[in-house]
Order: C-alpha cells, then structure tokens, then sequence
C-alpha cells in the first residue's frame, strides 16, 4: 500500500498549477472565490486556455481535442482545476455527451459534433428531467414520432440548468410509447434554435438564473441527430451517468472552500477578535479537513482500484452521498463566516441578473449565501441523496 | 497510489480470520471475559506462533520488520472478532517505541516481545488526556537507582505482563514537551501498587500507583522519549482505527443479516425505506474509515514526519466519529436484542467506547490537528 504519487504524476501536477497559475484569468478566479459560479462566459474563455494542453476533455482521444489521461491524471487535473479556483471544464459537453458520442454515435456525428464539444464552440444542456420523471426517469412522456427522415418531439423538459444560454441540448425521448418503459427511450441532439422550442427561466432560490423549462412542440429533429439505435436511449442514459462518477466527490471544490474558511476566519474580526481565535471554530475547521482527507483517499480507492469498485458497487453513491454532505456544510459554514454584510444580495449580472448599481463598482459582492443556497441542489440532481441511500442499501440487501 | 493488501499480507488476514473464527466465537469470547484472568493466554500463544510478535519487530532484532500495512490486515481482524487481545499494548505498541530509540535499547527486550512475552504500555495519566506530552509521574535518581513516583491508568492487559515500559517526567510540568523519560518497571518490584478492572469491554487493565518505584531507564534524553513516544502512540492509533474499522464491518455484517431476516407486519424489516437508509449510513461511514485506517497505516512507516503524522491524527478521528456513528445505528436497527449483553452487536458499541479514548480522545488529535495548520504557525510566529 502507498499514498504516493509517482514522479512522473507529480511532474504532472506541478505542469498543471505552472499552468493555472500563468494562464487563469484573475477576474475568473475571483468570482469562483468570492462564491459564484462559473458563468458561460468565465467557462469559454478558460475553456478554450486548457484547449492548448488538450485539458479541456483531459480524457478524451487527441483526435478529438483531448489529452487522453489516465485516471490518476484525470484525478490531479480536476483537482487542481477546483482548488485554484478555475472554472472545470463544461460538464454536459465534456464528461456526458463526449463519452456518449465516442461509445455510441457514428462516424459523422463523432466528427461534426466532438471537436466543437470540446472547444465550446456548441454549448450543450441535458434534456433528462420532467415534471413527471424525476428520480424515476423511465417515466419521461416527451414523445418523438417518425416522420420520414425526422422525428417529431413534442413534450416538456425541466431543471434544465444552461438551457438558456445553451445552443443545443441532448435529450431522452420515448420513440415506442408501447415498448417496456425503458426500451421505448431514445437518445436525441436537438437544436435550440429550431422552431417549436420554448426556453423559459426559473429562479432559483439564490436568486439567480441557471434553470429553465424547455418546452418541444413539433421539434423536427434529423434521424441523423439521433445517437445510438431506436430505443437504445436507455442504456446510453446509463453509460453517460456511470461516466461522470470520475468528478462526482468534487474533493477540490471542498479543498477551496475550506480553505477560503480559513483565510475568512483568519482575515474577519467581528466583536474585536478574530473569528480563528474561537476553539469550536478551530475544532470545526480541523474536523472538516480530516473528514475532506477520507473523502480524497475514498475517491482515490474507487477510481483507480478495479476490487474496491467490485467489493462495493454502490461506490458512485457513497461518494456523492459524503461530497454533497460536506460541500453543503462547508457552504453553510461560508455563510456563518462571512457574516451579516455577505446577506445583502446583488444580483449577478451573468446569471441574468440586473447589472452592478454603478459602473465604477467592479468588484462584486461575495455570494457565499447565493453558493449555499444553490448547493442545497447538489444532493437532488444527479439523483437524490435519498436515491443513493436506496442504491447503497440495495447493493447490501438486494 | 495502491490501496490494496498485498498477497502475503491477504494470506496473513486469511490465516488469522480462520484460527479466530475457529478458536473465538462469541459463547468464548463471553467465557473468556466471564474468567478471572478476563484474557486466554492459549489463544495468545496461538497468535505468537502465527507469528503475529515478531511481525513489528526489526530483522536485525529476530523479528519479520513488518510495516504499517501489516498491522492494518492483523488489527482489522481482531477488531472484527471483538478478541481482548494484549496484542496491540504490550507487543505493537512497545515494540515501536523501542525500535525508535537508536541503539540505546537494552538487548533482549525486543527478541523477547518475538517470543510473545508481553511489555505493557503504561503512559496514561488518571488526569491526563491520552497526549503524547501529559506525562506527570515523576523520575529522580537515588543514588545508582532510578525511582518513580505517580500513577498510570488503565494499563490494558497489565496482569499478564512480564515488565511494564513507562513514561515519566524528570523535569518541567505535564504537558511540557521536554523532560520526559521512558522507564522498564518489574511488576513485582517494591513500592508498585497495580489494582485490577475491567473496562467496559471486558478489556482486563490495571491501574497502577507508583510510590519511589525502582525502574531501568530505557531513555533518559529528552528527544529520544519523545521519539519513542510519538512512535507508540502513532502505532497505536493505527492499531486501533484498523480494530476500529474491523469491528465496523462486523457489526453493519450483523445488522444486514437482521434486517434480511427479522420479520414485523408480516416482512422482513429490511424492506423499511427508514431502515436501509440508515444502513446506507452504516456503510458509508465503513468506507470512510477504511481510507483513513489504510492512511494511517502507510503513514506510519514514516511517522516522524509532521505531515504523515497529521496524516494519522485525522485517521483516529475520522474513524472514532464514523465508528460511533455506525454502532450506534447497528444497536438501534436491531431493537431490543442490540441492547443485550448476551448478543454480539452490541458489544461493538462498548468496544469503541474503549478505542475512541485509547492513544488520545477526539480533542487530543484536534488540538493536534490545530497546531500543526499553517495559519496556527503563522499565528505563533508574529
């Protein structure tokens, strides 16, 4: 047993903060600090920086703009991508439909679609949810009819996070309303600007816009855009969602934050001592960051050993269980830090809010308790925590 | 990074689990603690000659100079069959502290902890918190003689010693970092009280009263005890988070069969929403402190380094706080019969109630944890 990585992936890891370091630009990294999260336009222009090293889809092939890393490599780069803070690289384009598209599409959609995937040069959203079909997804009613060389989408979409900024948006659709409930779901690309699509905002509780309906009256979609066979949907849904357990503990993200717990609680005096002077403070701050060292080694174990995955299949789950727990509760401690001034909220000019009150204030107010807030969805999308617990129960009891 | 036991050290595991599942079943076990003596000195000796003794110690010394990760493999089974054993006290633990004493250690002593004598570890203090620096007991010399005077609490497994490796204190005050010495003290020698009691666990110690005690000194200078001490209890946290984590899957093992057979309103209650989710819990808190114990035990090859020594504070108290958490939920899931002494489960409970405090309790490794963060060290330097 050892802890250690090689020299040739500690090479690696300094290559990568050199890099960060040199190239992240400084406004990007302090909005992530000061809370926000990564708008469309931080996420582009950063993107198209890790493009030049093939880290913006770090583990794709380098014909398609990738890097091809390795799993340990995968586990530094986005490591050292959340703890600088920088924006990680597109998650619907890059960690979802990529790999969909290399398992799954044809030779031309691989070509048409994956080098843009990877520069951004398409934005997509995922098109899974309904007001219906929530944790159970195989209940989702938005139909495609054959019509000749296209389909015709009719339904609703909803919690579509980016929908409004997006260009396209990969979707499940039930192409056989006869067939068994999973068989009949189909795969789709859909464009947005075709006609028949709706986009219409949700605020969410942080006062911001990052979550959409988008309602499908008569889409025509080209069979072409289709991915995979008719009725294969499901099992591509299934690939796609084991796929993104390589960043599902978001460890980094806890790193940062903790951190930026510390500088707070370092820098704040309130009541004319410092917040760091305080010994349940202390003991908070110890305990997170032992708890954030299993949570690392944790996800270390389940992606880089074959046995700890077989020895405990619910794994995804246990991880996302314990990341959304501790990233809520470092969100909540950023709260009780920042204090009384971080309630003021001023909307975010890039997530649809109304831009800053005066043109010369460019430096923007902390959003610690929009991140809380917005972090309480973290244990709901991507299947609930009471889902995981389910999973995890059923991988013991059957 | 590798995280899994190698094919000696699976092979060890095996052969351990077979001999305890075979020799250690509960009704024994409840024997064994019923007894006088509250430990089986066949089952020791069964241990030694697996051997489990020599695994820690030196080649140089008889012994196999084993590693952390073959301690992780060996206490994870004992913890898993709940076994009082004096392996971890009186063998792992003070084989540690002499190994890290260079050269200065009286010949034998080692080679004879190989042969499965027993060399209790007696540092901590009735007042004390577990810490490596609380050390009162006091040692003057008398004339050719070394004397100490003070007391030692819970001395696990002390009656069935050969010898006792304690620490005491030449100068300064309990909790100072320098002035503290390790002493050999004979169980029969004059001015020694040791009042016999069980621990919650059935775990047999001894309390110990020091009154001008001849003693041999092990290390008189004040950076070699220090070495030494800091190796024990590293040993020792190891030890017990690898106890910890096997005990934590042998209770979730428990509670998973009850939960598959126990039938109220006409089924199993393994079909309850409320119930497999809190055995989901069970088993996260497991893998958290599987990582942890596994750090702890990679750690502590290399246990004199700051980092790696943090490294196993944060192990102890991850692993205290998942254990608790999980035993509590495992007596809880199972009702009434997780309340009896007769049924096993709950013994899991007792025994971390014993392991949480062993080698320092959740503040010891917090103020720990705390001291050595960069801005405490930036705070300390101003």
């Amino acid at each position: 047993m050892n802890l250690d990585l090689t020299p040739e992936q500690l090479a690696f890891r300094d290559d990568v903060r050199a890099f960060i370091r040199e190239r992240l630009p400084a406004d990007i990294r302090e909005r992530l600090r000061l809370g926000y999260l990564a708008s469309k336009d931080d996420t582009v222009r950063w993107q198209r920086i890790l493009a030049e090293r093939g880290w913006a889809a770090p583990h794709w092939p380098r014909a398609y703009g990738g890097a091809e890393l390795g799993q340990v490599e995968r586990i530094i780069l986005l490591d050292e991508l959340q703890r600088a803070p920088a924006p990680v690289p597109q998650v619907f384009n890059i960690n979802m439909l990529g790999p969909v598209l290399l398992q799954f599409g044809t030779p031309e959609q691989k070509a048409t679609f994956l080098p843009k995937l990877a520069r951004l040069d398409l934005w997509f959203c995922q098109g899974f949810s309904e007001p219906g079909a929530g944790s159970d997804l195989a209940s989702l009613r938005t139909t495609a009819r054959r019509d000749g060389e296209h389909y015709v989408v009719d339904g609703q979409k909803i919690w579509t996070s980016t929908a409004h900024v997006a260009d396209w948006m990969f979707a499940l659709v039930r192409t056989d309303t006869a067939a068994q409930r999973h068989r009949g779901i189909s795969f789709l690309l859909i464009d947005l600007k075709t006609p028949g699509v709706t986009v219409r905002p949700i605020r969410s509780i942080d006062g911001a816009h990052h979550l959409n309906e988008v309602f499908l009256d008569g889409v025509r979609v080209p069979v072409a855009h289709r991915v995979g066979d008719e009725g294969q949907g499901w099992e591509c849904a299934r690939f796609l969602l084991a796929n993104e357990r390589s960043g599902i503990a978001n460890v980094g993200a806890c790193r940062e934050r903790l951190q930026r717990a510390r500088e707070l609680a370092t820098t704040t005096r309130r009541a004319g001592r410092r917040l760091i002077d305080d010994t349940h403070l202390r003991h908070e701050l110890a305990t997170l960051d032992a708890e954030l060292r299993a949570l690392e080694v944790t996800n270390q174990r389940f992606l880089l050993t074959e046995s700890a995955r077989a020895a405990n299949p619910a794994f995804a789950s246990v991880l996302k269980l314990r990341g959304t727990a501790l990233q809520q509760q470092l969100h909540g401690l950023l709260v009780r830090l920042g204090g009384a001034p971080v309630r003021e909220h001023v909307d975010d000019p890039q997530e649809g809010g109304a831009p800053a009150a005066t043109a010369t204030d460019t430096t923007p107010v902390p959003h610690y308790v929009e991140r809380y807030l917005y972090s309480r969805a973290g244990s709901i999308y991507g299947g609930t925590s009471e889902i995981q617990r389910d999973l995890v129960a059923k991988s013991l009891l059957a | 990074m590798h995280f899994e036991p190698n094919d000696e050290q699976v092979a060890l595991r095996d052969s351990l689990a077979r001999l305890l599942a075979e020799q250690h079943d509960h009704e024994t076990r409840r024997r064994i603690a019923a007894s006088e003596a509250g430990s089986s000195p066949a089952l020791w000796q069964q241990l030694v000659d697996l051997g489990l003794t020599a695994l820690p110690v030196p080649e140089a010394h008889g012994g196999l100079g084993g590693r952390g990760a073959d301690q992780l493999v060996v206490m994870q089974e004992i913890g898993r069959s709940l076994l009082a054993s004096p392996l971890l006290g009186s063998c792992l633990v003070p084989t540690a502290a002499l190994a890290a004493l260079e050269g200065g250690q009286p010949a034998g002593l080692l080679s004879a902890l190989v042969g499965g004598e027993q060399l209790a570890w007696a540092h901590d203090e009735p007042d004390g918190d577990g810490s490596a620096r609380w050390v009162a007991t006091r040692a003057r010399r008398d004339g050719e003689t070394w004397r100490l005077a003070g007391a030692k609490a819970a001395v696990h497994h002390g009656r069935g010693a050969a010898r006792f490796l304690v620490s005491a204190r030449l100068e300064g005050e309990a909790g100072d970092a320098d002035g503290r010495a390790l002493f050999v003290v004979e169980p029969d020698a004059a001015g020694l009280q040791a009042r016999a009691l069980r621990l919650i666990d059935d775990t047999p110690a001894l309390a110990l009263t020091l009154q001008g005690v001849a003693a041999q000194p092990l290390a008189l200078d004040s950076g070699g005890a220090a070495r030494a001490i800091d190796a024990a209890l590293a040993t020792g946290i190891a030890g017990v988070c690898a106890e910890l984590l096997g005990g934590m899957e042998a209770a979730l093992r428990l509670t998973v069969d009850y939960l598959g057979t126990r039938q109220q309103f006409g089924r199993v209650i393994g079909d309850n929403q409320a119930l497999r989710h809190a055995l989901a819990d069970m088993l996260v808190g497991v893998e958290m402190a599987r990582s942890m114990a596994i750090v702890a035990a990679v750690q502590l090859d290399r246990c004199a380094e700051p980092d790696a020594l943090a490294d196993i504070h944060r192990a102890k108290l991850v692993v205290a706080r998942h254990a608790r958490a999980l035993a509590e939920s495992a007596v809880q899931l199972h009702g009434g019969i997780g309340m009896t002494e007769e049924y096993a489960v709950g013994n899991y409970l007792r025994r971390v109630l014993v392991l949480e405090t062993c080698f320092g309790d959740a503040d010891v490794h917090v103020q720990h944890l705390d001291a050595s963060t960069p801005e405490a060290v930036a705070t300390l330097a101003l």
